[in-house]
C-alpha cells in the first residue's frame, strides 16, 4: 500500500511477539526489515488450538509482509490451528486478499530445464559438429563467390578493399613493429648469452635471423592481427546481424558475403604478408641493436652475416605462410560475425571465440607448415 | 533518511494527491541541442502522469532524469522531499529502492531467468529466506500477468510482451511507491497493448503505485492516464487532464489530439 519508510530507530522496526492465544504484529512489515521477523516467525512454538493474530500495530506492509502472514496463517491453519486475524484495516485486508489470490508456494516453482550430463555433453558435441559443417558450407561459399569475382575483377568493391587495407594493414604498423622489434631484442639477448660464452658471437645473427624471419615474424604477426582486426570483423559483422543490416542487404539483392567479407579477405591477403615483412624488418633490427650493444657486433658485420644465414627459402616459407594465415584470420572472423544471434550479448560472445578460434588455427597450422618444411628440406 | 513527519498520516500512509516529485526549470542539452528547455512539473501521490510527445520531443529523457539515471544540465529535482539534483550515487541508493522502473526494451539480465531477473531486488536489498523472497517474486510475476511457466524462461525465450510484464515485474519487487514505465504499450500487438494498459490500471488500484509513463499511445492517455504532460519543442506546450488537452486552443495539442488517430483514439473511448 502506500508505505511510507518509517525510519530505523523511531520504533517502527518490524515486530512480533506471542503470548498465550494472542500474538502481535507490530511496527512496519516491508521487504527489507522483515528477515528478523522471519526468522522470528519460523522458530515460534505456537499454541495448541487457537491463536488470534493481531496486525493492527502493523504502520505499513508491503507485499512481502503479507505474504509472510498470509503464508504462515495457511501453515497454521493446515496443522488443525484455530487461527483468527484482528486489527486489519482495510488496505491490509485488500492486501491479504490479494497475495491469497496469487498465492503459489515455493515446491511448485517452475524451474529452467537444465540438461544432464550426457545430454549435455551430447549437445556440445552435436553444436560443434554443426558449426564445422556451417564453417565448411560458409568456407565453400565464400571460394565460390572469390573464384566468381577474379574472373571479373572490377565487381569487387576496390573502395572497400583500400578502406581494410587501411584499417588492417596501416593502422596496424605500430603495434606490430613494436612488438616484434621487442621480440627480436629478446632473442638476440637470450641467444647472445650462451653464444659470448663459446667466442661466437657472430653466429647470434643466424640465430635472430633464421627464427624472426622463418617463424615469430610471420606467428606473431598473425596473432595481433587475429587480435584486432578478426575480431573487429565479427564485432561489424555480429553488430549488422543484431541490427539486421545483413538481412537488409539481402532484401536489397546484395550477397553479404560478396559486400562484407570478400573485401576483407581480399585486404587481408594483401595486408598480412605486407606486415609481415615490415615485422621481419623491425625484429632484425632489434636483434642487430641488442647485438651491437652486448657483443659489439656492428651492424654491417651483423647484416653481412645475415645474408649468409638467410637464405631465399627460409625467407620465402616465412612470408609464404601470411597469406593462408590471413585467410583463416578473416574466414573465421567473418563467419563468427554471421553466427551472431539475437542480442548485443552474442556479439561479445562470437567475438572472444572467434579471436580464440583463429589463433588456435594459425597456431596449428604454423606447426603443420613446420612439419611439411622439414619433410621437404627446405 | 532524514524523517518527513508532515507526511505521515496515523496509519503511517501518505496522504493522496501529495506531490512526492517535483521539477524545477529542469534544462538538459546534449552539445548544443537543448533537448529540454525549463521543464516544471510534478507528480502527486497516487495517480498516473503520462508525459506525452512526439519522437525526439525529450519525454525520455525526461523520464531518465526524474528516475535517477541521468543529471540534468541545469535545474533541480526534488523526490519524497529531498533535492536529489546532484546527489552521489551512492546517497541515491534508498531512493532508489522506493522507485521502480520499466525499461522500454525489458532490459532483463540475459543470463538470468525471469524469476532470477525478478528476486535480483529482493535478494540484494532484504534478508529474507531464498523460500520466501521466490515466492514474492513469484506473486510480483503473477501481479504483472505472466503465467507462472513463465518464470523458469530466459529473457531471449520471452516475446516482446512478456519482456515488458518482466520488466514490470522487477520493477515492483521491492513495493516502490513509484513505477516508471517507458513506453509500456510501444511495439506490442493490440490486444496485448489493451492487457498492458488493464495492467497499469491494476497495478495503481491494487498496490496504490503512483506511476509516471511514457507514451505516444493514444489508447492509452484515455485510459489510464489521470493528467498528461504533452512536451513539444523541448518544453511542456499543454497539461492537464485528457479533455483539457482535447479542448486546448494550444498548437501542438490541437495537433497531437485532433490527428486522424487522436480523433479515433477520442472516438472510441467516447462510445
Amino acid at each position: 500500500m502506500n508505505r511510507v519508510h518509517a525510519q530505523r530507530g523511531m520504533g517502527n522496526q518490524a515486530g512480533f511477539s506471542i503470548e498465550g492465544p494472542l500474538a502481535h504484529c507490530v511496527g512496519n512489515w516491508v521487504a527489507p526489515d522483515l528477515h528478523d521477523v522471519e526468522l522470528q516467525l519460523s522458530r515460534t512454538r505456537w499454541p495448541k488450538d487457537q491463536l488470534q493474530l493481531n496486525l493492527d500495530g502493523i504502520s505499513t506492509l508491503d507485499t512481502a509482509g503479507a505474504w509472510l502472514i498470509h503464508r504462515t496463517f495457511h501453515a497454521l491453519e493446515a496443522s488443525g490451528l484455530q487461527v483468527s486475524i484482528l486489527g486489519a484495516n482495510e488496505k491490509t485486508k485488500q492486501l491479504l486478499d490479494l497475495v491469497k489470490a496469487r498465492s503459489i508456494s515455493a515446491t511448485e516453482l517452475p524451474k529452467p530445464y537444465l540438461p544432464g550430463f550426457l545430454e549435455g555433453i551430447g549437445r556440445k558435441s552435436g553444436g560443434q559438429l554443426l558449426q564445422l559443417y556451417e564453417f565448411l558450407v560458409f568456407a565453400g561459399h565464400l571460394a565460390f563467390i572469390a573464384a566468381k569475382s577474379s574472373l571479373r575483377p572490377l565487381h569487387i568493391r576496390w573502395p572497400l578493399v583500400v578502406k581494410e587495407l587501411q584499417n588492417a594493414g596501416v593502422n596496424a604498423l605500430p603495434i606490430v613493429g613494436l612488438l616484434t622489434f621487442l621480440i627480436g631484442i629478446v632473442i638476440a639477448y637470450q641467444g647472445g648469452i650462451v653464444l659470448r660464452d663459446y667466442g661466437a658471437n657472430i653466429y647470434v645473427a643466424d640465430i635472430v635471423g633464421l627464427s624472426m624471419v622463418r617463424e615469430l615474424a610471420p606467428l606473431i604477426t598473425a596473432i595481433i592481427v587475429a587480435g584486432r582486426t578478426g575480431s573487429a570483423y565479427t564485432a561489424q559483422i555480429g553488430t549488422m546481424m543484431v541490427t539486421e543490416e545483413v538481412d537488409a542487404l539481402r532484401s536489397i539483392g546484395i550477397a553479404p558475403i560478396e559486400m562484407l567479407v570478400l573485401p576483407k579477405l581480399i585486404a587481408l591477403i594483401i595486408a598480412l604478408p605486407l606486415l609481415t615483412v615490415f615485422a621481419d624488418v623491425m625484429g632484425l633490427l632489434g636483434g642487430m641493436l641488442m647485438a651491437a650493444g652486448m657483443l659489439d657486433l656492428n651492424s654491417s658485420t651483423f647484416i653481412a652475416r645475415l645474408t649468409e644465414a638467410i637464405s631465399l627459402d627460409s625467407y620465402l616459407s616465412g612470408v609464404g605462410k601470411a597469406p593462408v594465415f590471413a585467410v583463416i584470420i578473416s574466414a573465421v572472423g567473418c563467419f563468427q560475425g554471421f553466427r551472431v544471434r539475437g542480442s548485443a550479448e552474442s556479439v561479445g560472445r562470437q567475438t572472444t571465440v572467434s579471436v580464440v578460434q583463429s589463433i588456435f588455427l594459425v597456431i596449428i597450422v604454423d606447426a603443420v607448415f613446420s612439419i611439411a618444411f622439414s619433410k621437404l628440406g627446405i | 533518511m532524514p524523517t518527513e513527519p508532515e507526511s505521515i498520516t496515523m496509519h503511517g500512509q501518505k496522504k493522496s494527491g501529495e506531490c512526492i516529485l517535483k521539477a524545477r526549470e529542469l534544462v538538459m542539452e546534449f552539445g548544443r541541442k537543448r533537448v529540454l528547455d525549463g521543464i516544471n512539473m510534478q507528480l502527486n501521490q497516487g495517480e498516473i502522469l503520462a508525459v506525452v510527445g512526439g519522437s525526439g520531443s525529450g519525454k525520455s529523457t525526461l523520464m531518465r532524469q526524474l528516475a535517477l539515471l541521468q543529471h540534468p544540465t541545469s535545474g533541480t529535482i526534488h523526490l519524497f522531499g529531498k533535492n536529489v539534483t546532484n546527489m552521489g550515487e551512492l546517497r541515491t541508493l534508498p531512493l532508489r529502492r522506493r522507485m521502480g522502473v520499466m525499461f522500454q526494451h525489458g532490459a532483463l539480465f540475459g543470463d538470468l531467468t525471469v524469476l532470477e531477473n525478478v528476486s535480483l531486488p529482493l535478494r540484494e536489498h532484504t534478508g529474507l529466506s531464498l523460500e520466501t523472497i521466490e515466492e514474492v517474486s513469484m506473486l510480483k510475476i503473477s501481479l504483472a500477468g505472466l503465467e507462472p511457466d513463465a518464470a523458469a524462461l530466459y529473457p531471449s525465450q520471452l516475446s516482446g510482451g512478456m519482456r515488458k510484464r518482466a520488466s514490470v515485474a522487477r520493477g515492483i519487487a521491492l513495493d516502490p511507491e513509484i513505477l516508471y514505465l517507458d513506453e509500456p504499450s510501444s511495439g506490442l500487438d493490440p490486444i496485448s497493448a489493451d492487457a498492458m494498459d488493464e495492467l497499469v490500471l491494476h497495478l495503481k488500484k491494487t498496490l496504490g503505485l503512483t506511476i509516471l509513463l511514457v507514451t505516444h499511445d493514444m489508447d492509452s492517455l484515455w485510459r489510464v492516464a489521470d493528467r498528461i504532460l504533452l512536451l513539444a519543442e523541448a518544453k511542456i506546450a499543454a497539461q492537464g487532464t485528457i479533455q483539457d488537452l482535447v479542448a486546448s486552443a494550444n498548437i501542438h495539442a490541437q495537433r497531437f489530439f485532433h490527428g486522424p488517430r487522436g480523433r479515433a483514439a477520442g472516438a472510441s473511448h467516447d462510445q
